[in-house]
This record gives structure tokens, C-alpha cells and sequence, in this order.
């Protein structure tokens, strides 16, 4: 690893897990998308899951991407390497969030405005006609299975490995199965002669996707514009990001300290003379947390005497 | 309010099982109820034939006759859309512009053509009267057999 590229070794297994997890989640979500197409039929609410279920796929890809970037070395035309690249992919992961969210609530409340009635017929299994709607409620419930499993274990990853792409891939395989369950409960609505169930479903659904999405889009916009560096779940000013301030305080005096985030590392400058010796990552933060320290800049005010 | 989904659809599903699906508008009761059930047939439907047989076999379980409405071209469709008639029969292409204002069945007494443009004798329910989709859905596939 050096000062711009690479991923440093007491990370390097976790973002590997992480790589896993969204391999895995490629290749359950692509099983889910082609079952759900082969039994979407005429419900509106099926056709929103299946487009939403391969809109979901984005952060899982732009992570992978953003690995692969991280663990380049800079160049003479990228000097500071390729970790922004998550910052880029945060912002893209949580667009697809966001897009996510309004293409249900577009969806939705159109049908429910125009009154649609939704249609699910009979299929012919082997000789037998069966209602549709059995057949949607299974994909779902198949559906809804592997992105509660994979979300649940992506959480402690993202949180260890600080990656909000990871975080807002575990968001939306949240909306993953809320939306599943929707669909569910909106396919046993239009069973039961409700045909405004299946959009009123998931109308809510959308509303608590929407929320995610624009908390994930402002932190985004946050780190790229150089805010100081946000908690994973929210965007309050991270806890060691706050205890890394107060830290420089303490051994500078009431200097002014900025920090920012890169991807998931952290830019710090002082504005002191460069004290002697410099303190390294490990003197300012946590053992555990160290690692995200990755710049420390001192910048002397003009009149500073030399240090 | 989530985690409790699950515990509230299962019951649902379990206890609905036998009755679903139903009708948005009740269309199959308010047959049952009047002992009519009102098909009209598009012009040029000289085959029409086979279809009003399901029908009519659809009424009879329900304790009803056909009725047949006089009208014409989207006369018929839109009286299908405002729940003036209960089925329409017809020739429409799979790729049909009203495939998505009205329920078509798959094609009557032949196989489906590979060309979805081309129209073949189907049956026509209004949307979201699910009961009577599944059931004339039924008729259609076991005269195939």
C-alpha cells in the first residue's frame, strides 16, 4: 500500500469478504430477476420489482469497481491513485437508491390515480390451470430470501471497512425485500377483488426507500465536496472524525483542523508549523481505526517562524 | 409495522386460499345473482362459435344464461371496460393496442400463432375480475386439450 492507492493489510480480508458478498449478490439477484420476469404477468407490482430488483444491482457493481480502483497505484495522469472512486460509486449507489424509490412512487400513484384494475389470469402447469398469483407469491417469497440473508451480513462489513457503498448496497437489498413483501401483500389484495392493494402496497414501501435514498445522496454529496468525513447510517460528523479534531486540539492548541474523506479514508490538514517529530496514524486514533488516517498535512500560516 | 407483515399475510393467504382470486367489481356474483351473463361478439367473428360454447358452459355453472348485447367494434370494448358487458368475443392479435384496457384470453381452438400480430379467435374479460379470468382461462386451456 502506499499514501494514494492500495487498501491497507488490517482491512485487505474484510474488503475481500465484502467482494464476496457482492459476487454473491450478483448471482442471486440475476436468479431472482429472471424468475420474477417469468412470472410477472400484468401485476404492476411485479413489474416494479423486477425493475427494481435490477436497478438494485448497481452498488453491488459499482463496488466492485470501485475495489478494483482503490487497489491501483497513482499514476502521472491520476497522482492522488483512484480512491475517490468510491466517493463516485457512493454517489452513484445511492442515485440507484433514489431512482429506485421514485420509479415506485411514479408507478404507484399513477395506478392508483387512473384506477387500474390489475389482471392476473391462469397458467397452464403441466396440464393444470392455476391462478398466476400463486405463482408470483412463490417467486417473491424467493425473492425476498436472499437479499434479507446478504444485507444482514454486508452491515458489519460496511461498518468495519467504513465503505458507504457497502452500506447502501445493505439499504437496498433492504428495499430489496420490503419490496418483495409488498408485492406479496399486493398480490393477495388483487386475490382478494382489492385492486388498489398491489400500488397502495408499494406507495409505503417507496416512501421508506425514498428516505434512505436522499440521507445516502446528501452524504454522498458531502464527501464529494469535501465535507468533514459522515457516519455510515447517517449525516452527522463521524465519531472518529470528531475524536481525530479533538486529538490536534489537544497536542496544537486551538488551531484550525480540517479533515476529509476520500473514499473511506481520511485527509486531515492543521494549520500550524509541522511539529518535530511528526506524530504517525497510530498516536492520533484508535489501533483499530488507525488505517483511515492515510494524509497529514501541516500548513504554516506566513508569519509561523519555521519549525 | 414490517416485521409484522409476514405474521398478518399468512393468515390472509391460508384463509383465502379457496376463494382467490376474486373480482375487483364482483362481475361472477352479479351473474350469479341476475342469472345473466351479457356477451357481445365483434363484427366480422363468423368462427365465434367455440368461445360462446365456454361461455356459455362458464354461465351455466353459475346458474346463468348468455346474454348477448348488440354492438360494435369499441362499442363492445369500451361497455367491456365500463362493466356494461362481462366478456367480449372476438379476433385480437397477443400484441393487441388494448391488450393492456382489457383481459384477453389465449386463443381459442387453435394454438397460439408465432406472429403476435396476427388475430385469432380469443376472449375478452374486463380487467381486474380475476375470478372470471381464472375460470374462462381454464375453459380456454381445457378445449385445447
Amino acid at each position: 500500500m502506499s499514501l494514494h492507492g492500495g487498501i491497507p493489510d488490517v482491512i485487505a480480508d474484510d474488503v475481500r469478504h465484502g467482494e464476496r458478498l457482492e459476487w454473491w449478490t450478483l448471482f442471486w439477484m440475476a436468479g431472482v430477476v429472471l424468475l420474477m420476469w417469468l412470472t410477472m404477468g400484468a401485476s404492476q407490482a411485479m413489474k416494479s420489482a423486477v425493475i427494481e430488483d435490477v436497478l438494485s444491482l448497481v452498488p453491488a457493481v459499482v463496488f466492485l469497481l470501485a475495489v478494483r480502483w482503490e487497489r491501483r497505484q497513482p499514476n502521472r495522469r491520476f497522482p492522488f491513485g483512484y480512491r475517490r472512486g468510491n466517493s463516485l460509486a457512493f454517489l452513484i449507489a445511492a442515485t440507484a437508491l433514489l431512482s429506485v424509490g421514485a420509479f415506485l412512487i411514479y408507478e404507484s400513484a399513477t395506478t392508483l390515480l387512473r384506477q387500474e384494475h390489475p389482471t392476473v389470469g391462469g397458467v397452464t402447469l403441466f396440464g393444470h390451470t392455476i391462478w398466476l398469483g400463486w405463482l408470483m407469491i412463490g417467486a417473491l417469497l424467493y425473492s425476498v430470501v436472499p437479499p434479507i440473508i446478504l444485507g444482514r451480513i454486508k452491515q458489519p462489513v460496511a461498518e468495519r471497512i467504513k465503505d458507504k457503498v457497502l452500506h447502501t448496497d445493505a439499504l437496498m437489498q433492504k428495499a430489496d425485500w420490503q419490496t418483495g413483501l409488498a408485492g406479496i401483500a399486493g398480490i393477495l389484495g388483487i386475490g382478494l377483488g382489492w385492486w388498489w392493494a398491489d400500488s397502495t402496497a408499494a406507495l409505503f414501501i417507496a416512501a421508506s426507500i425514498v428516505k434512505d435514498a436522499v440521507g445516502a445522496l446528501r452524504q454522498a454529496t458531502a464527501e464529494l465536496a469535501d465535507g468533514t468525513p459522515r457516519k455510515l447510517a447517517s449525516n452527522a460528523i463521524s465519531e472518529d472524525a470528531e475524536r481525530l479534531i479533538e486529538t490536534l486540539k489537544d497536542r496544537y492548541g486551538d488551531v484550525s483542523v480540517r479533515l476529509r474523506e476520500t473514499g473511506r479514508y481520511i485527509a486531515a490538514e492543521v494549520d500550524c508549523p509541522s511539529p518535530d517529530p511528526v506524530p504517525k496514524a497510530e498516536d492520533l486514533m484508535p489501533p483499530e481505526h488507525a488505517w483511515r488516517l492515510a494524509s497529514l498535512s501541516f500548513r504554516p500560516e506566513p508569519q509561523d517562524p519555521p519549525a | 409495522m414490517l416485521r409484522l407483515l409476514p405474521f398478518l399475510i399468512l393468515p390472509l393467504a391460508l384463509a383465502a386460499c379457496d376463494t382467490m382470486p376474486r373480482d375487483a367489481a364482483g362481475t361472477t356474483d352479479r351473474i350469479e345473482a341476475s342469472g345473466r351473463m351479457r356477451v357481445a361478439v365483434m363484427p366480422d367473428t363468423p368462427d365465434a362459435a367455440p368461445a360462446l360454447a365456454l361461455l356459455a358452459d362458464y354461465a351455466r355453472v353459475h346458474g346463468a344464461r348468455i346474454a348477448k348485447v348488440e354492438t360494435h367494434g369499441e362499442h363492445a370494448l369500451r361497455g367491456l371496460e365500463d362493466g356494461r358487458i362481462d366478456a367480449v368475443v372476438g379476433h385480437f392479435a397477443k400484441a393487441s393496442p388494448w391488450k393492456t384496457d382489457i383481459a384477453l384470453s389465449k386463443a381459442v381452438g387453435r394454438a397460439e400463432p408465432s406472429d403476435g400480430r396476427h388475430p385469432v379467435l380469443r376472449i375478452a374479460r374486463r380487467n381486474g375480475e380475476n375470478a372470471l379470468v381464472l375460470a374462462t382461462d381454464r375453459l380456454v386451456a381445457g378445449s385445447a386439450q
